[in-house]
């Protein structure tokens, strides 16, 4: 294909995109001057630019669709929905003849000429409906002068135009007039600025970088003791990754790419389901990896298919119950440290945790017992397992048990993470967690067979250490199958050495060895990966393996670590298909083996049991996202209040047992600290150590049926439970400098 | 890079060749095929690979897998550092992992002789053909049949025959 063909491909599609922005906000505000011009111009290029590289069949489409969109813009038509209707499908065919000449460098052989007259007659009887509106508009036409001339007339004032003649000779000129002068100007800054890239140079930009990477990382080991050439490496240093940045920034591009697409679904859906949606998007500005904001287009898409058609309810619905007949769907992006997340949320029905727990057991995807152990937030993640669906009928729009599954295998299988919020009336949202980038990884390095390997932190639940004398024990075998009761539930587990090397297959445990079980949560199946030991984690920068390696089925690619070694990395989804962890397995497993005090205790929450300078305290499960094992010295002090700096993000930390102060002058010792989510920020709590994971029963005050809050039995003890959310959030301002006096 | 010559009036082409060695024999790939060698590399091993995998080596901000021509003719794999010769095939580059590389030797058709009937139907397919040189016979390889895609569609069609 040759350079101008190539270069018409991209712009056209540019200019659709734009133009579908354009249509469905020119449905809210039908005589938008700047819009009409906007898609008048996009039409009229491509019009343009057809005629000269002899593509007739796309011109004759194009100009019939540019006479249409003329006679809006002069404003004798008005765009109501048949015209949006139409000018969509137009939009459509334009796409299909981009699609067919990039495949085949021509624009049809003729035979879609059929559905081509079809579509230019409909956009042709849109046009001639301009007399019967004509008509219609002309009882309408002074009350609209009008009320453009009222709104129009306090700025033309301000503009010291004076007498009634002049203003209303402006007000004609106003329509047309200024409004292409503007759209020009910015049309030309944005092109002057920016510059198109191939994705494979930038592909091959990122990984010469990666390789700058590695080498400075051994000229600053080569330079460590010279006193002359540590200046110069620490610029290279600086250079080096200042450069890193730029080229993953030239990757990104805003959310806005993506979202552009959902105003059309939206309308399009709810004309097919008979819904009234308002469409609120944020943060559109948020950017993200080229690829990875191709890969969850179609998860969104799913999620607010599942939005309009389970979600929001039928106006009616809607009004008898209380609600706007309007339903609201908003999406909404923002950066939270290496993640993006990407909310879809509305305010319909919500979902019914009774209806899904129902449905779960009826599908046999979990068995009522298991059900009724499982908290309603944990019950309501089973709208992911595959063969899901509430549906009451199959519609043409979601409802065949596809769709949330593909939703999260899809988000996985780019390393993200999703999960869903309802509230039964009010509405749901869904959250998606996408890692910022695909190339450069949070992975723990792990040790097997005398080999590091990398696991991808995002699949990593929890960490296990066995020491020596435990090892033998610890591990209970079903038939050749071990196992490993992880409090009280017994845990599938797989030896990376074994599963690699198939010949230490042969015998049993050979003891005095420590073992780490890396407890990974993948596609909904749970397992213990035991290994020999662990490193740091790191980031790492992926490369693609050979396509011998990759199909295996062991590992998703490789990575260079910062000593220079090479490292596999694991792919913990495959390694569970491999060995033949299931979900159904594990589900049932875990019923037979809960334990019975638990059953007898009706599980109602979970707790994390920790101890905090000699009292015993509990923390909601639900809450903790990890514990952090620290050096005392890490923890800054942000006036009088203690705070953690987590990769750039500010923890504050609650120290009401006074575990820092009791740490006292060792900067070395270790501290404990349970980091909980609290809404949307996160905090520490400092405790002295992490005791166990327990079931709490509620407690009642003797003589009432009035739940006692704050306390929990446990373990047949009264504890007290830690309120996360009393912890008092740090000051908003952001003067306060972080002093980093270290408690000496 | 051939240089057509005329030896008692029969044409002949000269043609440059990297010698490697492998074990006691050498072996010979032109050198148009060979994209880069390195030296002293030490592969990474990656366990689960097909046997004629020689393991991963860092090349130029890529992972590049390699065949070790040691395992391919079903000699014991070595400790220590060997030798790579970067080549291309459809699927991208790949290493050639030998014992050592040594001089290019620049041979004459007129040398030339096919792979004789005797050599098993592998080796056959692997080799093309060696040049009688005075220290010694040099076989050449079959480049385009060392890449990892055409080894491992082979070895899949070895393991159906058998079945």
């Amino acid at each position: 294909m040759d350079e101008l063909t190539r270069e018409f491909l991209i712009e056209s599609q540019e200019g659709l995109d734009r133009m579908e922005r354009c249509l469905t906000e020119l449905e809210e505000r039908p005589r938008d001057a700047e819009l009409l011009g906007d898609i008048f111009r996009s039409v009229h290029t491509i019009k343009g630019t057809t005629g000269f590289l002899g593509f007739k069949r796309m011109e004759r489409l194009a100009h019939v669709g540019e006479n249409l969109l003329g006679l809006l813009r002069d404003g004798k038509l008005l765009a109501d929905n048949a015209i949006i209707t139409g000018l969509l499908r137009l939009m459509d065919a334009l796409r299909g003849i981009l699609r067919t000449i990039e495949m085949h460098e021509h624009d049809g052989d003729g035979t879609e000429a059929e559905q081509d007259s079809e579509l230019i007659g409909l956009l042709e009887k849109l046009q001639r409906a301009e007399e019967v509106v004509v008509v219609t508009t002309d009882v309408a036409e002074p009350s609209l002068q009008a009320e453009q001339a009222s709104s129009a007339l306090p700025m033309i004032r301000g503009a010291q135009i004076r007498g009634a003649q002049a203003v209303e000779q402006v007000i004609q000129d106003a329509d047309t007039a200024p409004v292409p002068v503007s759209a020009v100007a910015r049309g030309t800054t944005a092109s002057d600025t920016t510059l198109r890239v191939d994705v494979v140079l930038l592909n091959r930009m990122m990984n010469l970088v990666g390789e700058l990477v590695l080498t400075r990382n051994q000229i600053l080991q080569a330079t460590a003791q010279d006193a002359n050439l540590t200046l110069l490496s620490r610029r290279l240093d600086m250079v080096t990754a200042d450069l890193r940045e730029s080229v993953m920034r030239a990757r990104m591009q805003p959310v806005s790419n993506v979202f552009s697409k959902f105003p059309r679904v939206i309308r399009d859906l709810s004309q097919a389901l008979h819904r009234k949606v308002r469409l609120v998007m944020e943060g559109q500005e948020t950017e993200l990896d080229k690829s990875l904001l191709e890969a969850i287009k179609d998860p969104l898409t799913h999620a607010i298919r599942n939005s309009l058609d389970h979600g929001i309810e039928p106006p009616a619905v809607r009004v008898a119950s209380g609600k706007d007949a309007e339903g609201t769907l908003k999406l909404r992006a923002y950066q939270e440290s290496s993640h993006v997340i990407i909310e879809v949320s509305d305010d319909g029905a919500g979902i019914r945790v009774d209806k899904v727990r129902g449905k779960a057991i009826e599908r046999g995807l979990i068995t009522a017992e298991r059900a009724s152990q499982l908290s309603e937030r944990e019950l309501l993640q089973l709208i992911f397992l595959p063969g899901f669906s509430t549906a009451e009928a199959i519609t043409n729009v979601s409802g065949r048990g596809v769709g949330m599954d593909v939703v999260r295998t899809n988000v996985e299988k780019i390393g993200g993470k999703v999960e869903i919020d309802s509230r039964p009336g009010k509405g749901t949202v869904m959250r998606l967690r996408i890692p910022l980038t695909l190339a450069i990884i949070p992975a723990l390095i792990v040790y097997s067979l005398r080999q590091s390997f990398a696991l991808p932190q995002g699949a990593l639940s929890e960490l296990v250490h066995i020491s020596p004398d435990r090892a033998v024990s610890a591990i209970e075998w079903m038939e050749g199958t071990p196992l490993y009761r992880l409090r009280g539930q017994l845990l599938p587990l797989i030896f990376l050495d074994r599963l690699l090397c198939p010949e230490v297959r042969a015998g049993g445990l050979d003891a005095e060895r420590n073992l780490f079980i890396a407890v990974l949560d993948t596609d909904g199946r749970r397992f213990g990966l035991v290994v020999d030991g662990l490193a740091n984690p790191e980031e790492i920068v992926v490369k693609p393996l050979s396509a011998v390696l990759k199909s295996i089925g062991v590992y998703s690619g490789a990575t260079v670590l910062g000593n220079g070694e090479l490292a596999l990395i694991l792919d913990p989804g495959a390694i569970a298909s491999r060995v033949g962890v299931t979900i159904r397995i594990q589900e049932d497993r875990v019923g037979e083996e809960a334990q019975a005090d638990e059953l007898a205790d009706g599980m109602a929450s979970r707790y994390l049991l920790v101890e905090s300078a000699g009292r015993r305290a509990a923390i909601a499960l639900g809450e903790v996202l990890r514990v952090e094992r620290i050096p005392r010295s890490r923890v800054e002090y942000l006036g009088r209040r203690p705070v953690l700096n987590f990769e750039g993000q500010l923890l504050p930390v609650e120290d009401s047992g006074g575990v820092l102060a009791a740490a006292g002058s060792d900067l070395d010792a270790p501290v404990t600290v349970v980091v909980c989510r609290e809404g949307s920020r996160q905090v520490g709590i400092a405790v002295s150590h992490v005791l166990d994971v327990a079931a709490g029963a509620e407690l009642y005050e003797a003589g009432s049926r009035q739940r006692a809050s704050g306390v929990t039995l446990l373990r047949n003890h009264v504890t007290g439970v830690v309120e996360v959310r009393d912890v008092p959030p740090l000051p908003a301002s952001c003067d306060l400098e972080l002093e980093s006096e270290t408690l000496a | 890079m051939s240089v057509r010559i005329s030896i008692h009036g029969k044409e002949s082409a000269l043609t440059e060749i990297c010698s490697v060695r492998v074990g006691q024999t050498l072996f010979g790939v032109a050198i148009t095929h060979i994209v880069e060698i390195v030296g002293g590399a030490h592969p990474q091993v990656a366990p689960l690979a097909p046997e004629f995998v020689g393991g991963l080596v860092h090349y130029r901000g890529e992972v590049l897998t390699t065949v070790s021509l040691r395992q391919l003719l079903g000699m014991a794999r070595r400790e220590g550092p060997q030798d790579i010769l970067v080549l291309e095939s459809p699927g991208g580059c790949f290493g050639l992992l030998v014992d050592s590389v040594s001089e290019v030797l620049t041979v004459c058709s007129a040398d030339h002789e096919a792979n004789p009937s005797l050599l098993d139907e592998r080796r056959g397919a692997l080799f093309a053909g060696a040049y009688k040189l005075r220290e010694g016979l040099l076989i050449m390889l079959n480049t385009e049949r060392l890449s990892p895609e055409w080894l491992d569609s082979e070895c899949v069609d070895r393991a159906r025959a058998m079945a």
